[in-house]
């Protein structure tokens, strides 16, 4: 493999890589605002100045690819006297409105402008003004904070497929905005602010919410859909603020849609059922978990009542439920459902050229590897059936003299249920899941589970005992 | 196709594509040669010049707007642009801009009610040894003082230029 030397430290490369990431492979940061790896390359900010031995001006990292013996300096005199210039360029009109700014915290402008930029500001002139757009229900403007690294353009345009972010006029007037000022089409719109390198471009969905630096973070994955894609789970006290997408190049790249990105909301819907309840006359009654277990103990021990398992739930409690089975019903008949009209990991594939799959469900590929027969029919008719699920999967029309309920339901799904006991959404439990690739993928605990929610192994543990002990809430 | 441009745009363009490497590289003068037919370059305009060079509507608005010789508005018959860069400036451009819309009535960037004149402030013209200097439609107007600039108008009024 060829070699260069960048500060001093001798970096293996491939050719066609470009400094940013050799340097990076070295230990060595460079800044950066308009370079992104998924993105292409328009060295236009200026901010990643390097000094190449043999070239008589400073060059842009992003756009020189690294060649045999190539010497490097990221950190000569030269160099920092660029990169404050750039700085300084970059913030004569940047408002500096950190303390009211949802980036400030995890902004690059921020952290360039604390590592590269002067202490002292020079401009006395008057900073130019705009009046923002609405850009749609994902994302909320502000042109007075942009720096025109134009990531939103090229990933509008490269990624997700339409053109819809635009840069008019020039200079000083320059107006990144949509066409016309129309609100954005692309169903990935909150990629634009995970990329935007300031605050120009933030979520309306956590704006003025938590700052950024309050919150804790769990790498997990979405459970969308059966793509799978890796995010981290940003929560604090117990709440979701939000999540965004974590690089992973064999599955999502760099981004996620909105639909994944704003899942987590049903976990913490007020509608959602977080205690045992039983159908009662006009509503639902409130029960203790003893009496819960108890109740359905009484109706299905000794029978064979249908199970329905929903492909969102993990490999782990898919084993258990079938084990379960195997132990206390045996011959009881087990069928997976998900997304309507959709049995098999065949007949899952591409929803749109970009992430989104047709399976709404994310663990399809695993029900199937664990050898669960599907629901073929959108509407089911059984003596008693025991619904198993973890809110994700589309329920069924289900014709029964008794439902049983374990798991994630909104009060809008309950309908059909005769009694409920509550289960964990995929942010309060651990677990594996398989995507439409066959990649196992784990799930983190996120959160603790909300109100008297139990995990399905812990259920499942309840109804084999002969006696429903139930302890304290995990 | 056409839509909004004539036969003879498409012809122009035609002639044109084999000079360059691309036809992407078409954008500007296809731009000038819309403009010339319209006076201006309405939404519609640049719509159908995108199709016809396969490239995003959008691009074509952004590089339309970069240059600022192409109207994004409508003009009058006579469009004044007076330099305002450096050299023009050292040399009286302001006071011959401040002539200008006394004169005219209107602002920088505004046209005259009867669609004679319109006026706007113009970066570097590249006359900067005959500054300050102006254009007028295609005419450089070059070494004005506030006298031959009121000749001037005054005689695009009266008919004669």
């Amino acid at each position: 493999m060829p070699k260069c030397m960048i500060d001093g430290k001798e970096v293996e490369f491939t050719a066609g890589e470009n400094l940013v990431k050799v340097a990076k492979r070295a230990g060595v940061e460079i800044p950066v605002f308009c370079y992104h790896p998924g993105l292409s390359v328009v060295a236009q900010c200026r901010m990643c100045y390097v000094e190449v031995e043999k070239m008589p001006k400073l060059q842009t990292a992003c756009s020189t690819m690294a060649t045999e013996g190539m010497v490097v300096k990221t950190n000569s005199e030269n160099v920092k006297k660029g990169r404050a210039g750039t700085m300084e360029f970059l913030l004569l009109n940047h408002p500096l409105d950190c303390p009211i700014c949802d980036k400030a915290g995890e902004c690059d402008l921020q952290d360039n402008s604390y590592g590269y930029g002067s202490a002292y500001m020079r401009g006395s002139e008057e900073r130019r003004t705009y009046v923002d757009v609405n850009m749609g229900p994902v994302i909320q403007k502000n042109m007075n904070r942009c720096i025109h690294c134009t990531r939103c353009i090229r990933f509008g345009d490269e990624i997700a497929g339409i053109h819809e972010m635009v840069a008019i006029k020039r200079g000083n007037d320059i107006d990144i905005t949509t066409i016309d000022g129309k609100t954005l089409q692309t169903e990935y719109a909150g990629n634009y602010s995970d990329i935007c390198p300031t605050g120009s471009l933030t979520l309306k969905d956590f704006r003025f919410k938590k700052r950024a630096w309050m919150l804790k973070k769990t790498t997990t994955v979405c459970e969308g859909c059966s793509k799978g894609c890796n995010m981290e789970i940003q929560h604090e006290g117990d709440v979701i603020y939000r999540c965004v997408p974590l690089e992973n190049l064999d599955v999502n790249r760099y981004w996620m849609c909105d639909e994944g990105r704003f899942n987590y909301q049903h976990t913490q819907d007020p509608t959602r059922i977080i205690e045992p309840k039983v159908k009662a006359e006009g509503g639902w009654k409130t029960i203790s978990w003893e009496d819960g277990i108890l109740g359905i103990k009484e109706e299905i021990d000794g029978q064979k009542p249908t199970f329905l398992v929903g492909s969102d739930l993990t490999q782990e409690e898919l084993t258990h439920i079938k084990e379960y089975i195997a132990l206390q019903h045996p011959g009881a008949t087990i069928q997976h459902f998900g997304t309507p009209g959709l049995t098999s990991t065949q007949q899952d594939g591409a929803l749109d050229q970009i992430l989104r799959m047709k399976s709404k469900t994310s663990n399809l590929n695993g029900a199937e590897k664990l050898g669960i027969a599907p629901l073929m029919n959108d509407t089911i008719k059984a003596d008693t059936v025991v619904v198993m699920s973890a809110g994700r999967a589309k329920l069924p029309k289900i014709n029964a003299k008794r439902v049983i309920a374990v798991g994630v339901y909104l009060e809008g799904d309950a309908s059909q249920f005769d009694m409920i006991l509550p289960g964990l959404a995929f942010s309060e439990k651990d677990g594996t899941i398989v995507n439409h690739q066959g990649i196992e993928q784990k799930l983190k605990r996120a959160v603790l589970p909300r109100g008297k929610c139990k995990s399905l192994s812990e259920v499942l543990m309840l109804l084999t005992n002969k006696k429903a002990r139930v302890g304290a809430n995990p | 196709m056409a839509k909004n441009l004539s036969e003879k745009f498409y012809t122009v363009m035609k002639k044109l594509e084999p000079r360059y490497p691309s036809k992407k590289a078409l954008i500007l003068p296809a731009l000038h040669q819309a403009q010339e037919e319209c006076g201006w370059l309405p939404a519609e305009v640049m719509e159908e010049i995108g199709e016809y060079i396969g490239v995003h509507p959008a691009q074509i608005r952004e590089v339309a707007s970069f240059y600022t010789m192409y109207n994004l508005k409508p003009v009058g018959k006579n469009h004044l642009r007076i330099c305002t860069n450096v050299a023009c400036c050292l040399r009286g451009s302001d006071e011959l801009m401040g002539f200008a819309e006394k004169k005219l009535g209107i602002k920088c960037g505004e046209t005259t009610a009867d669609g004679l004149f319109t006026l706007s402030e113009e970066e570097c013209l590249g006359a900067c040894t005959t500054a300050p200097a102006m254009m007028a439609n295609d005419d450089y107007v070059e070494s004005l003082d506030v006298n031959s600039l009121n000749d001037y108008i005054e005689k695009i009024k009266q008919g004669v230029k």
